[in-house]
């Protein structure tokens, strides 16, 4: 059964990339040399994001120095970050705040 | 230097270097391979070629290096060398023309990433709105190396990514 302070949870949950049943996160870090429209294409085409959602990605680490660009278990996300590494973004693996 | 689709609407981008764009870029892909083959743990900009998965847990970042790093220097060593191959030229021998599938100018996109992440630690850059002046001629030739590479990668992403596609 849900409750209603759980589905509250859930509405307060906007990020589409954070979910809670997924404890560990692929973060991407600013850094002030990739171009704007290189780490957006690099979101499109690894992760499949829509246009959309690649760019409010890539704002966010622009703009608040960092964005949980994947949630999962941490095998995938050192997967993930392995591939980032590789198309010279700065990313970490990193524990979901519980 | 010209960007440009290719023909009949085929994935992946068309480039046309002056036999000194071929050159520069062929040399300075030449010298990224050397860093990926020859750079020691202590070269600065190697810690931003390859950063830390962990930074605050030294025992997962050092086992994460382990089973990543050279996988990662094979990757970006084979993009250095493509791109050193495919602009290899001689002094007068006219306009370098380059047809990349959308794999191949992925290794060009991640190369040029690779050089300007170098040529920056090497200038010191650190925020692209205080860059500070050059204090000397190889500065002044790195720098614009580096703003040069981020006017071909954006001139490639411009082909690849089209805005409003």
């Amino acid at each position: 059964m849900t409750s209603t302070l759980e589905q509250l949870d859930a509405d307060l949950v906007t990020d589409e990339a954070v979910r809670p049943d997924l404890p560990w996160q692929t973060i991407v870090w600013d850094d002030p040399v990739n171009l704007m429209t290189y780490v957006t294409y690099v979101f499109r085409s690894y992760f499949g994001y829509p246009r959309e959602e690649a760019e409010r990605l890539m704002l966010q680490v622009h703009h608040e120095g960092r964005a949980v660009v994947a949630s999962g278990n941490r095998e995938a996300m050192e997967r993930h970050v392995h591939a980032m590494h590789g198309y010279g973004l700065q990313a970490t693996v990193s524990k979901a705040e519980p | 230097m010209i960007v440009a689709g290719r023909e009949g609407g085929a994935d992946g981008v068309r480039i046309v270097l002056e036999t000194e764009e071929a050159m520069l870029l062929s040399e300075l892909a030449d010298q990224v391979d050397s860093v990926l083959l020859l750079g020691g743990d202590d070269d600065p900009a190697l810690g931003r070629l390859f950063p830390s998965a962990y930074p605050d847990d030294r025992e997962a970042a050092h086992d994460f290096t382990r089973y990543t790093r050279d996988s990662l220097v094979d990757g970006k060593r084979q993009a250095a060398q493509s791109v050193r191959d495919a602009t290899a030229t001689e002094r007068d021998a006219g306009l370098v023309e380059i047809e990349l599938d959308q794999a191949q100018a992925w290794g060009w996109l991640t190369f040029l990433t690779d050089l300007r992440l170098i040529l920056a630690e090497r200038v010191g850059v650190t925020d692209p709105d205080e860059a500070e002046p050059a204090d000397d001629e190889r500065d002044d030739y790195l720098r614009a190396a580096y703003e040069w590479a981020g006017i071909v990668q954006g001139s490639m992403l411009e082909v690849l990514d089209p805005i409003g596609r």
